[in-house]
């Protein structure tokens, strides 16, 4: 079976389920179930191998190997959770979408459950593209589902807003990168990466206008990724866009952004390519910056929203400068593995603390840090999940996001990029003060004679909270979990 | 059962039971101390089927735990010898110590927290015991350190108690960062940390160089790894935790403070001697701070008053004793009086705990007084505890004594006069405070309300101390030591054996005879030395450091901090936050315009960098 | 060489040529009409040519605009296909008449959600 074919399939079920969506009457969860179902059968296929090679026909545009296998089942688990996010967010989105939402009941939802499935799709393809414009095209698919989703709520102005921002910097961005792309195509005659990378280690001559092409595309795959200063769209957008997309954004978005970034700058940084020396010099002052700004501007945040928001920034800092550093040949991961495994470990920590802001949401409490004053009391075992995950989002040991940092900080070790091993860890240290600062919240007591927030949690909901809080403890001490997959 | 399994078993049962016990704390009030006790009992029959296993000279993994490039720490189990013998004094003990505290914590409300706490203390020593590797080690070392600390803290409302358990964890401190610089040293040299690794470079001449040029930097190593002993082993000038940690329950002591985790000082010496015996510094300076400690702690032992630390201070004493044999390069005696001690002592203690038990917690011997008839069994073990530790011959500690004694005499390879001249003369006030001790609270008359009206213990309490009774006499004989795995030394013949034979028997008869013409009959002690007394005012030594010190570091503290971590470090940051969080609140405007406009910026600043600034990074 | 492009050029000079001979018809037909304030507008009938800077217009313009954008682009993805078809249907069939018609039933799709959604409904 081929895995061109789960991508076929999955988009197949998403036009099906609009079609359902706009000409049948069934309950909106049977959409949402039906797309979980399919998602479920995508991911066994992965993780049991099953999904084979591609013709070799394909493999100009399209490869399958480790790293793409396991950005597709990345792709899934996230888009799995982004939709159980969504039940459990529901009774929101329909405040804001329905013309009289008192009078119905799930009216304007079934798109909700449906889009997610096109952007998995589309992170699916992108994770084994290799050709410019495989990459683009799926990236694009990924993007404009998303200009539809953050926009999606379009009775809140917040929701509004933020999809008319990310419309037009992501038009822009999206335009910077086919430049770039049209650029590097104009000067190579290449459209495949590995003709790319050919060329780039053969060069002669000015290489000036190959390092413009690879400044544009480096620049507008930052915006997707969300590094300084091109993260300037992060938080205005993550606050206002509905909580599921947010956590699809950071998670998902991000990871799309990442594994196109890892195989294009594999490409420029093949050996003996001209542009190797300012493209490790771009992401490091890139992701050194990030690091910096987004831990910086993470400590005024009142609402919680907005600091996942800056703390998903400051994270694309490290994954950065993971990239840049090259000779990992001690860590036995390539540059890309060590990024990939990174990301692993961000998806659990911040699914967890999205899956409870949702709940908290759905049930009419704040999304301030204030609010969560006294979880900790009023609901223990949610209080300790957000906890472990907060604890994991600032690194703390034998938490999966420990292991993330330590492999990075490791990377600029071997590299002997000092003073980037100096920036990850004031960053790490800045991110103890304000994801501890939630914790804190989390066990303080409550204002007034309230006894905490009460946030209830569906069936699905819990399950895959507990598999998150297990993924996350069982990482931090067993990180080879990840690294088998990664690393055949 | 394999020998993976077992040590498997061992380790981790008694985690699950800690675990379970806090966990659910509430629900198993009533039955977390069966549960821990059950654990114990089926921990020492492992143990005594591990007492066959074969050597594995290349330890057994159980779990890898973390492995970057060359530096690996996993999770792995050495057997041999050592750890076999030393697994089964661990659990033999820790299970009678738990029989013993069914007894002893009967009424206590927080039974089941000490049951956990002693759960998870025999996790972690099994864990030093059997670790393959200094890493390994260290975290359980650690682990150690805090569950003494929960357990010496167990009354923490008494202020003592409180006092008492930071006091140890802070001091194990300093012994910590010792151990820890140790293994660095060890790893930066030879990039392992698995204990047969680095005996491995050690003797196949892969540090010649090294070992020939640098000598200080393995001196340091080995010096570094004593730290950590110190402070565990309580060894001068970092014995001061130990008296205090009698605060604890005495069960506590005797397992704990008496026969194991104090031990585990030794036991680490040993396993690493391989890097002691390389440099004659190391093995110097742990000679006299052995020495010394032994001496010192005699002499304060001779002048207390309360029954526990009597007995903590002559722990302190034997374990200087195994100090000095191992810098002496004796790790076999060594190891043979810790294996010795661990049986005499923690029934010392045990014994102790029945007359604290039975007198109504007064711990005070001169308000105790003529016991003998209302404990006859307490008293008999006592009796037989205190004839093996003053070395009677015949007894246990005769022969383990005689061995460290030998091993410092003039005549042996590393002997040195001196040193020969203290240990016999802590020998001799051994047997001083010991029959003291044994004159003014068993014989006399009762000279307090509680001692009169005192009892023998129950008989769970009992059992361990009669169980104990026969491994203080036997221990000693090879037809016992050498299946229970003791590193038994050599007989050490010559001349000079019989000279050593003799000092030993003239300090055991002079300090009984002293002893019991001093005390015989006595209301209050005839003798006063404050500098005994008052433990050489090395604790008021201590403080009036600490608080004069205390003044002058804290206003130096107090102006780095104005200047460095308050100005430069926090407001500087602080301000350059807030600064640049409101830059980027106002960049942050909401308005797309501006963001376009960074945007761009950001595009313009890209391409520049790409283009122009291509110097390699 | 350059005669490659006279299509360009033809193409140039009707243009020209279309937008002078409307202009000089409507001078010489209207020339006799009679004229009033209204008449001599820019635009005679539609919307008035003053008013607000930013106007608002209904939502549905632009919703008709951007259906109008996606078919728009449908037929251009077609002209391509079209152009190679000949030489390619000799070498994969009949299949590569089935891709394009999965990317014209894609596009289906959306058009009957966005015919269900009464996007296509004016009055509504």
């Amino acid at each position: 079976m081929s895995p061109l074919s789960l991508e076929l399939g999955l988009g197949l079920l998403g036009l099906v389920l609009l079609l359902v969506e706009s000409f049948a009457s069934v309950p909106r969860k049977l959409i949402a179930y039906a797309a979980i179902g399919g998602l479920l059968a995508a991911l066994a296929v992965i993780v049991s191998g099953a999904a084979g090679s591609v013709p070799d026909s394909l493999k100009e545009f399209y490869v399958v190997d480790p790293l793409a296998l396991f950005y597709k089942g990345f792709a899934i688990i996230a888009t799995l959770a982004t939709i159980i996010l969504s039940l459990e967010y529901a009774p929101i989105i329909h405040q804001f979408v329905a013309t009289h939402p008192e009078r119905t009941k799930e009216a304007g939802l079934g798109e909700f459950y449906s889009l997610p499935l096109f952007v998995c799709v589309g992170m699916m393809v992108m994770a084994s593209a290799v050709d410019l414009i495989t990459i683009f095209v799926a990236l694009e698919l990924v993007t404009v589902s998303f200009y539809v989703l953050v926009a999606f709520m379009r009775r809140s102005a917040a929701s509004l807003e933020a999809g008319v921002k990310y419309l037009i910097l992501g038009a822009l961005s999206t335009g910077l990168l086919v430049y770039g792309m049209s650029w590097l195509y104009g000067m190579t005659g290449e459209l495949s990466l590995s003709g790319v990378a050919y060329k780039l280690a053969h060069w002669e001559g000015n290489s000036a206008p190959i390092l413009f092409a690879v400044g544009l595309m480096l620049a507008g795959l930052a915006f997707k990724v969300g590094a300084v200063p091109f993260h300037i769209w992060i938080p205005d957008v993550y606050q206002g866009a509905p909580t599921p997309v947010t956590a699809f954004l950071s998670v998902g978005s991000k990871a799309a952004g990442f594994v196109v970034l890892t195989r294009i700058v594999g490409t420029f940084l093949t050996p003996g390519s001209v542009v190797a020396g300012p493209v490790i010099q771009i992401l490091l002052i890139l992701g050194g910056a990030t690091i910096l700004l987004g831990n910086l501007a993470a400590i005024a945040q009142t609402n919680f929203k907005r600091l996942l928001g800056y703390s998903s920034i400051a994270h694309a800092g490290y994954l950065l400068v993971a990239l840049a550093c090259i000779h990992t040949g001690g860590l036995k991961m390539t540059s890309g593995e060590v990024a990939a495994f990174y990301l692993a470990t961000y998806l659990p920590m911040t699914f967890v603390c999205f899956l409870i802001l949702s709940a908290m949401r759905a049930k009419g409490y704040g999304e301030d840090i204030a609010s969560l004053k006294g979880l900790g009391r009023a609901n223990p075992t949610l209080g300790l999940a957000l906890a472990i995950a907060l604890a994991s989002l600032a690194g703390l040991p034998l938490t999966a996001g420990f292991m993330g940092k330590f492999f990075v900080i490791f990377a600029t070790v071997l590299e002997g990029y000092y003073t980037y091993l100096a920036i990850a860890v004031i960053g790490a240290a800045t991110g103890f003060f304000y994801y501890f600062k939630v914790i804190l919240a989390v066990y303080s007591k409550p204002d007034g004679p309230s006894e905490g927030p009460t946030p209830d949690l569906g069936l699905l909901s819990k399950v895959s909270l507990a598999v998150f809080v297990a993924a996350i403890l069982v990482v931090g001490v067993y990180p080879d979990l990840i690294r088998f997959a990664l690393v055949k | 059962m394999e020998p993976i399994s077992l040590t498997g078993t061992v380790l981790l049962l008694p985690l699950a039971s800690a675990l379970v016990i806090m966990l659910f704390h509430g629900l198993l009030k009533n039955v977390a101390h069966l549960v821990s006790t059950g654990v114990s009992i089926i921990m020492f029959g492992c143990a005594l089927i591990f007492l066959g296993a074969e050597d594995q000279p290349n330890g057994l993994l159980l779990y890898e735990y973390l492995k970057v490039g060359t530096f690996t720490a996993d999770i792995g189990f050495v057997v041999d010898t050592q750890s076999r013998g030393m697994l089964f004094i661990v659990t033999f003990i820790g299970m009678l110590v738990h029989i013993y505290s069914l007894g002893y914590m009967k009424d206590d409300d927080a039974r089941a927290r000490y049951f956990g706490a002693l759960s998870l203390f025999m996790f972690s020593m099994n864990g030093i015991v059997l670790a393959d590797n200094l890493v390994m080690m260290f975290i359980f070392w650690e682990l150690v350190g805090v569950s003494s600390y929960l357990l010496i803290g167990h009354w923490f409302k008494k202020p003592e108690a409180a006092d008492a358990a930071k006091k140890a964890f802070l001091t194990n401190r300093v012994g910590d960062f010792g151990f820890m610089a140790g293994i660095l040293i060890l790893f930066g040299l030879t990039g392992h940390v698995s204990i047969a690794q680095l005996q491995g470079s050690m003797e196949s001449g892969a540090l010649n160089h090294i070992r020939d040029n640098y000598e200080w930097i393995i001196t340091l190593a080995g010096l570094g790894l004593f730290l950590g002993a110190m402070g565990k082993s309580a060894q001068a000038p970092l014995h001061v935790w130990l008296p205090d940690a009698m605060e604890g329950p005495t069960p506590v002591s005797a397992l704990i403070h008496a026969a194991t985790m104090v031990a585990a000082g030794v036991y680490m010496l040993v396993r690493v001697y391989f890097i002691i015996g390389a440099s004659h510094v190391t093995g110097d300076i742990i000679a006299w701070i052995g020495g010394i400690t032994a001496l010192m702690a005699a002499l304060m032992a001779t002048q207390q008053s309360d029954i526990k630390k009597i007995l903590a201070y002559s722990t302190l004493s034997q374990l200087g004793y195994m100090v000095m044999a191992v810098g002496l390069g004796g790790p076999k005696e060594g190891m043979f009086h810790l294996y010795t001690h661990a049986f005499f002592k923690a029934m010392l203690f045990l014994g102790s705990g029945a007359v604290i038990y039975a007198c109504h917690h007064e711990q005070n011997i001169w308000k105790m007084g003529g016991l003998y008839k209302k404990m006859p069994v307490t008293f008999w073990t006592f009796a037989i505890g205190t004839a093996a530790l003053m070395g009677v011959p015949l007894m246990a500690g005769f022969w383990s004594k005689e061995g460290i004694l030998a091993v410092a005499y003039p005549e042996h390879g590393h002997g040195n006069g001196i040193l020969f001249g203290m240990a016999v003369l802590t020998a001799t006030l051994t047997a001083f405070y010991m029959t003291r001790l044994v004159v003014v609270a068993f014989f006399g008359k009762a000279r307090g309300k509680d001692a009169d009206h005192a009892h023998e213990a129950p008989l769970v309490m009992i059992l361990p101390l009669v169980v104990l009774a026969f491994p203080s006499v036997l221990a000693g004989y090879h037809f016992l030591a050498e299946p229970l795995q003791a590193l038994v030394p050599n007989h050490h013949e010559g001349a000079g054996a019989k000279v050593v034979m003799g000092c030993s028997l003239v300090a055991v008869i002079v300090g009984f005879l002293a002893a019991t013409r001093l005390y015989r009959n006595a209301d209050k002690d005839p003798v006063n030395i404050p500098l005994f007394a008052n433990k050489f005012y090395i604790d008021e030594f201590y403080a009036g450091l600490v608080k004069y010190g205390q003044d002058r570091f804290a206003w130096l503290v107090t102006a780095l901090e104005r200047i460095f971590v308050d100005g430069l470090t926090v407001r500087l940051p602080a301000a350059l936050a807030s600064g640049l969080g409101s830059w980027m609140r106002g960049l942050q405007s909401g308005s797309l315009q501006a963001y376009t406009f960074v945007l761009g910026l950001g595009i313009v600043v890209v391409v520049y960098l790409a283009v122009f600034f291509s110097t390699k990074p | 060489m350059l005669e490659n492009y006279l299509p360009v050029l033809m193409q140039m000079l009707m243009a020209a040529g279309f937008a002078g001979v409307t202009l000089l018809a409507s001078v010489l037909a209207g020339k006799s009409a009679k004229r009033n304030k209204m008449k001599d507008s820019a635009y005679e009938c539609g919307m008035l040519p003053l008013g607000e800077a930013q106007p608002r217009f209904s939502v549905k313009f632009y919703i008709v605009a951007m259906l109008f954008v996606l078919f728009d682009i449908e037929v251009v993805f077609m002209y391509p296909w079209a152009v190679i078809f000949k030489d390619y249907v000799a070498v994969f069939g009949a299949a590569i008449f089935w891709w394009m018609l999965s990317f014209v039933g894609i596009l289906l799709v959306a058009f009957l959600y966005a015919w269900r959604k009464k996007a296509l409904d004016w009055s509504s």
